[in-house]
């Protein structure tokens, strides 16, 4: 039996929204999903996560990044790599596969923009709240199979994309720049 | 006290080296935790810092020492034999075993236990209490003072 079977069976995992795969039948490499938390621009997405358990785990983390693009301060829009201390110099021996998901979910809930991964979401956070919350939203609806629309937003991206903009490209433009549809054609033109 | 980084060439840990010999003190550890199989190695890696791995020969001096220090303050926290007793806990929450009667442990000074070859592999990594994350050598330092 390996050291992560037992780490997240049981009855909390329903209730809590969090998943473990095995992919190629290779305990190694998993996939991971949380669902986003109540409440927040996430709620209802699904997020599938990539991890990677190293030779020394448990006294290594497991390598974990986002596979669903997802728009948040701590998390690589482009990348899907994840700024959390607990991956990182914050790890400790008896935390487990469970505890990672769980903390990931809270960080869904509760970003730490002065501890950013993505500067441009980071940014947003800090000065546009509106907006980013907007974003978050919209990106959870578009890649997260996420419930709640973002009708607003749709419209302006709809022109981008009536422009000849490819759609995930003008998204990002538009996402960086505040959904400014002058700003964003500016950044795809030149870019 | 018997620090021993056990490395093949001699020259340059010379004076890290204790009494035990190999033998000894491979049957003492007993065979390995089930996660540590497939990486077991006739030639021990030490961490002288988080995902940081080394054979001894290739340590630089201070790491040498750090270890060393590392070692002997280990070897300072007590250890026992689980007994069957639920005081201690039951599971070893490193590896996710249950503790068997007979099995050596050792028992930090938060008093969280573990199985003593898991919770050492640890210790020589990160100097804390996996489960509380209290620094052990804060509260080994509180013992000394107040005994």
């Amino acid at each position: 039996m390996t050291h992560y079977d037992f780490e997240v069976t049981g009855s909390k995992v329903a209730r809590c929204h969090i998943k473990v795969d095995m992919v190629n039948d290779n305990f190694l490499e998993l996939i991971g999903e949380i669902i986003g938390p109540p409440d927040t621009a996430y709620d209802g997405g699904k997020f599938k996560l990539e991890i990677n358990i190293p030779d020394t785990y448990p006294f290594n983390p497991p390598k974990v990044k986002f596979v669903t693009k997802i728009w948040h301060p701590n998390i690589s829009s482009v990348t899907g790599a994840i700024c959390l201390d607990i991956l990182k110099d914050q790890w400790a021996a008896a935390m487990t596969l469970r505890t990672v998901l769980l903390s990931l979910q809270a960080l869904l809930a509760a970003a730490e923009p002065d501890d950013p991964q993505d500067a441009v979401v980071a940014k947003q956070y800090k000065e546009n709240r509106k907006t980013f919350t907007q974003t978050a939203r919209h990106w959870t609806n578009v890649y997260a199979n996420g419930p709640h629309r973002e009708c607003e937003l749709e419209k302006i991206l709809e022109q981008a994309k009536n422009m000849g903009f490819d759609e995930h490209k003008a998204r990002v433009a538009l996402s960086s720049s505040d959904w400014n549809l002058e700003r964003a054609t500016e950044s795809l033109l030149t870019s | 006290m018997g620090n021993c980084l056990k490395a093949q060439s001699n020259d340059d840990i010379s004076l890290l080296r204790g009494h035990d010999s190999q033998d000894s003190v491979e049957q003492a550890l007993g065979p390995p935790p089930p996660y540590q199989e497939h990486v077991q190695q006739r030639m021990p890696v030490y961490h002288p810092a988080p995902n940081v791995s080394r054979t001894a020969s290739q340590l630089t001096e201070e790491e040498q020492i750090k270890i060393a220090k590392r070692l002997g303050l280990i070897s300072h926290l007590p250890t026992g034999i689980y007994d069957g007793s639920s005081k201690k806990g039951k599971e070893c929450v490193i590896c996710m075993g249950d503790f068997a009667v007979g099995e050596p442990l050792r028992i930090l000074p938060c008093m969280h236990s573990y199985h003593k070859d898991c919770i050492d592999d640890w210790l020589m990594r990160s100097f804390t209490c996996p489960s509380c994350m209290e620094p052990v050598d804060a509260a080994l330092l509180t013992t000394y003072e107040t005994s």
